[in-house]
């Protein structure tokens, strides 16, 4: 399946370092404060972003909010962890949301997995010889993936149908 | 999200629903009256024009008048940039691996430079 037709946005990457030293630099709020300032930096935002407050809630069900000012901007990237399985597995919902003042962080209500608004991220770590693989996936809404999945296939079919070839993304 | 977050927000939300992602099926497989449309589902002639509504919002559906006929179609553009904003949303996250790895790799490096502050008296 391309990443075309997937309302899965997936990446994996090694790393040099343990497991466990991964997993705890995405629930330790001086290093998701360095690593985020480093990635707003690679993407050309190190002048226009800064971040504000890192706040972690490290346990199931518990809440995180990175607030970051972009561009002027309060931009609030909040959620919930849905599960902590050190050194493993992490998993949490993820909804960035532009808020107006740095008071109007804290925990929101859990957001309905039926919403369109409903996004989670998955980490799954896997130790290796040098050290781990990760893979990320960002799920979107889960009922747009399955619409998608048939759309745009029946539109492929009609389009092959009428002789334009479609080029196929390959899978990642 | 990105400029066009409205577009997307009216793409997600006409996706949200299913009676919504039944009527895209169907014009999936070709242009159809709005009567035509209505009859497979359950429910009034008026829910169905207010999920097509819906669906015009957020330009998934587009109309064209033929007399007294109006004649919906599928347009899968919405849905080729969500689905681009998808790949821009992994190119987000694979930075933040990156750079997650990177400040790591300078701990590891931070730590090496400091050998033997430990168990010695500094001049």
């Amino acid at each position: 399946m391309s990443t075309r037709t997937s309302a899965v946005a997936r990446v994996s990457r090694t790393f040099a370092a343990s497991p466990e030293r991964v997993f705890d630099a995405w629930l330790d709020p001086e290093k998701v404060h360095l690593w985020w300032k480093a990635s707003a930096a690679a993407a050309g935002r190190g002048a226009t972003e800064t971040v504000e407050r890192i706040h972690i809630d490290a346990h199931q069900g518990g809440s995180f909010s990175f607030l970051v000012r972009r561009d002027g901007q309060l931009i609030d990237h909040t959620g919930t962890y849905l599960e902590i399985d050190r050194p493993r597995r992490l998993v949490f919902t993820w909804a960035p949301r532009a808020i107006a003042s740095p008071d109007d962080v804290g925990p929101l209500p859990p957001v309905n997995p039926d919403s369109p608004d409903y996004s989670r991220v998955i980490i799954d770590i896997v130790p290796s010889s040098s050290g781990c693989e990760v893979t990320l996936s960002h799920e979107m809404h889960p009922g747009w993936k399955d619409f998608v999945d048939r759309a745009v296939n029946a539109w492929r079919i009609m389009l092959d149908a009428i002789d334009e070839p479609v080029s196929e993304v390959p899978a990642r | 999200m990105n400029t066009s977050s409205s577009n997307l927000d009216y793409t997600l939300v006409a996706l949200a629903d299913p009676t919504r992602r039944g009527i895209l099926q169907r014009l999936s497989k070709g242009e159809a009256r709005v009567t035509e449309i209505a009859a497979p589902f359950a429910i009034s002639l008026n829910s169905v024009s207010k999920h097509i509504r819906i669906l015009e919002r957020a330009r998934l559906v587009k109309r064209r008048r033929s007399g007294r006929d109006h004649f919906l179609s599928f347009n899968p553009k919405p849905l080729d940039e969500t689905a681009a904003w998808i790949d821009s949303q992994r190119s987000v996250w694979k930075a933040r691996l990156d750079a997650l790895a990177e400040s790591l790799a300078a701990e590891d490096r931070a730590a090496a430079t400091m050998p033997n502050k430990r168990g010695r008296s500094q001049p």
